[in-house]
């Protein structure tokens, strides 16, 4: 009895905010396309949230003292953690419907999703409405956390950090191995996409001193490719940057070969470049292609962490972790973590912890530097890394400290191959 | 007499729902059940009546949207001025598009609305001033307003228009249902030849029927683009919601007043609360339900709802 009246008492004095009646559950409300033709991403993150939740509960062991500290959510004094699963099914009124669902009859405390960046922006305006706080893992707009919201926070790099890692690279690399990287030379195509990545690198390009020789923007599904490689050849630039769709990279690829163009260094926009089909038509003759990516699957033998959770992921969603459910299994850890330290499902004190949220690298299955919001809700800390295509296949190549293979550089030309 | 009241009573229920729900969601449900409602009850004047079956209705749709939000967020309309700008540019676009498309008959002529549907939603996507592929927000303003056509606080003023838009739409048609046009729409409907040999001219008939209807649809658009705050081409273009209306309509039962309203009410509350239930499941079995469903009412009751409704009336009476 004396024992329980001393540890009520000390966690009294510790957190001021138990003083108020303690909630027996912590109800987050996940919503994600669970249907349609992004339903893939709804399902592999199902499994990781529900590990996530898991380890909160104490029901399943993580043995890092992060999540060991998470552990029977201390803050609340054992409250349980409940997930309650909503399909958006890709729409944005969909989203916006189910999130003020979950927070007016559910009363969820929080709300975390939801994959496509349209659906993010309606249901966090929700959030926003109710004075609910909103974790975002994945949607990649820049636009997201420029709205001047107060109850939206996003872990998950950006379109314009993903660009960012690669100057990154091309400044490490240049120190690392001695080489002066000076011209540039960029190709996307022209929808939205392409013309977005285009500006990035222009912009970034001329932040970091880098000279851009060339600058087109061709029409998307060509069917040629011959005069954009021809004028490639001509510019010959040290880095070829290009920003494609598959088909497009296919063709590209196979234009290089025949007009026997040899770029020392391609850095692609992922996309394109890194999809299965790529690597199937063409994977022999792109040996050595470059890639911003978020997370890559051979980094999980590298990471503990990552491989911890990969024994229990790969059980329960019968494969391995792969980006989108290792993102989303990082912004849950934060939400829960800062509920934890809130002690209180009040919506202000876990807008507060969120807000003094500070997750060291090491801790996360990301390679990221850690978790740590803006006065905008962005994660400041945030890596992309850099793969290259090596023998078929994509590996780490970038930051160094976490790369599983070394850089190829240069490109063999064509006449040097087998 | 036993109809109109009847009528009257639905009317003071559907009144009086807001002061009784009080939650969101119920009143989110509502709110989808008037503006898709409205929205077949448009599309109906012009399959339903004249017999011109379009599957591109999205297009004007998305001009309501579109042209609201640019003008709220690039000029500071209000976006009462924007509905009424929108409405008029859709009409306008309907008469330059159907003079082309309306050459076409039956099956060639949906074909062609799905092609207008496809051309329009790529334009948009690049279109830079309009958003592109990455849509457009409606800026927020607090407080609330009528004039900003914006409530944060609460739906039932949502709640209202929507149940406006529908009501305007009925309006309509049940005029034209009285009126030489809407005599002379289901003369084109019903052969074409012997319509213009009666001296229908039916050229000018079909440019009426999709003029009133894409004049209302591009109202629903702008109610959209208010309600959701948000627009992309994805959303507001896309043929699936060109054939979502026309399900809604067709289910309900095409060609009579009530049949687009009837539609609505059962195919919204369907999907959103087989999603509610099943949807977190990640088995997508509340779209299998809901696509069940549908075929179920398709291949026993080929009329619509309405239909159904009619033959159980007839057999108790005879």
């Amino acid at each position: 009895m004396s024992q329980t009246l001393a540890i009520v008492l000390a966690s009294v004095l510790a957190l001021p905010a138990l003083a108020a009646a303690q909630p027996r559950e912590v109800v987050l409300g996940v919503v994600y396309p669970m249907s349609g033709p992004a339903a893939q991403a709804g399902v592999d993150n199902k499994a990781v949230f529900e590990l996530a939740a898991e380890i909160a509960n104490g029901a399943t062991d993580l043995p890092f003292p992060f999540y060991q500290r998470l552990k029977g959510m201390p803050g609340l004094k054992g409250a349980k953690v409940r997930l309650i699963f909503a399909d958006h099914q890709g729409k944005p009124d969909v989203g916006q419907a189910e999130a003020e669902r979950l927070i007016t009859q559910e009363k969820v405390t929080a709300l975390v999703g939801s994959w496509h960046s349209a659906v993010t922006a309606t249901m966090s305006q929700a959030a926003e409405r109710h004075g609910v706080p909103f974790l975002n893992p994945e949607s990649s707009s820049p636009g997201l956390t420029r709205r001047g919201f107060k109850w939206f926070f996003r872990t998950s790099p950006h379109d314009e950090h993903f660009t960012q890692v690669m100057f990154d690279f091309f400044r490490d690399f240049e120190k690392k191995r001695g080489v002066k990287l000076k011209t540039l030379g960029l190709t996307y195509e022209d929808t939205l996409f392409g013309a977005d990545s285009g500006k990035v690198m222009k912009d970034l390009a001329k932040k970091h001193g880098y000279e851009v020789v060339l600058d087109i923007q061709y029409r998307a599904r060509a069917t040629s490719l011959q005069s954009e490689v021809q004028r490639l050849k001509g510019a010959n630039p040290d880095v070829w940057m290009p920003t494609s769709y598959q088909t497009d990279a296919i063709l590209f690829t196979r234009t290089m070969k025949e007009l026997d163009f040899n770029p020392k260094m391609i850095m692609t926009q992922d996309a394109g470049h890194i999809s299965p089909d790529f690597i199937a038509a063409v994977g022999k003759d792109a040996e050595g292609t470059m890639s911003r990516a978020p997370f890559s699957t051979d980094l999980i033998e590298k990471r503990p962490v990552a491989r911890a959770l990969n024994v229990l992921y790969s059980k329960r969603a019968g494969k391995d972790l792969y980006d989108f459910p290792a993102r989303a299994f990082t912004g849950m850890m934060t939400l829960l973590d800062a509920i934890n330290r809130a002690g209180s499902t009040a919506p202000d004190a876990i807008q507060k912890a969120l807000i003094a949220t500070s997750i060291p690298g090491e801790q996360l299955i990301m390679t990221w530097d850690g978790v740590k919001f803006d006065e905008t809700g962005q994660n400041t800390l945030v890596k992309g890394i850099i793969l290259q295509l090596l023998g078929g296949k994509y590996h780490t190549v970038y930051p160094f400290d976490v790369a599983t293979k070394d850089v190829l550089y240069p490109i063999p030309a064509w006449k040097d191959r087998k | 007499m036993v109809k109109r009241t009847a009528l009257l009573a639905l009317l003071a229920a559907v009144l009086v729902f807001p002061a009784v729900f009080t939650l969101p969601f119920p009143r989110h449900v509502m709110i989808m059940i008037f503006l898709y409602g409205s929205l077949a009850v448009a599309w109906n004047i012009l399959a339903g009546y004249c017999g011109q079956i379009s599957l591109g209705h999205a297009v004007f749709f998305g001009i309501g949207a579109y042209t609201s939000t640019l003008l709220v967020a690039r000029a500071g309309l209000t976006p009462w001025a924007g509905m009424a700008a929108g409405a008029a540019l859709a009409v306008v676009f309907s008469q330059a598009v159907a003079f082309p498309v309306f050459r076409l008959r039956g099956h060639y002529f949906a074909i062609a609305t799905i092609a207008v549907g496809e051309i329009v939603q790529t334009l948009v996507i690049n279109w830079d001033w309009a958003g592109g592929a990455r849509g457009v927000f409606v800026p927020i303003k607090r407080p609330d307003s009528l004039w900003n056509f914006q409530f944060h606080e609460s739906k039932a003023l949502y709640y209202y228009v929507a149940l406006g838009l529908l009501l305007l739409g009925l309006a309509v048609t049940r005029w034209l249902e009285r009126s030489r046009h809407g005599y002379y729409f289901r003369a084109v409907r019903e052969d074409q030849q012997a319509a213009a040999s009666l001296g229908v001219n039916v050229a000018r008939e079909k440019h009426r029927a999709i003029a009133v209807s894409a004049g209302l649809t591009a109202l629903g658009g702008t109610f959209y683009a208010q309600y959701i705050f948000f627009i992309d081409p994805e959303s507001v273009l896309s043929l699936s919601l060109s054939i979502l209306i026309c399900l809604v309509a067709v289910l309900g039962g095409v060609g009579t007043l009530w049949g687009p309203v009837v539609g609505a009410a059962v195919l919204v509350p369907l999907s959103e609360y087989t999603r509610v239930w099943l949807g977190g499941t990640g088995r997508a079995l509340d779209v299998v339900i809901y696509g069940a469903l549908i075929m179920v009412i398709a291949v026993l009751q080929p009329a619509g709802l309405v239909g159904l409704a009619a033959r159980l009336g007839r057999g108790r009476r005879g």
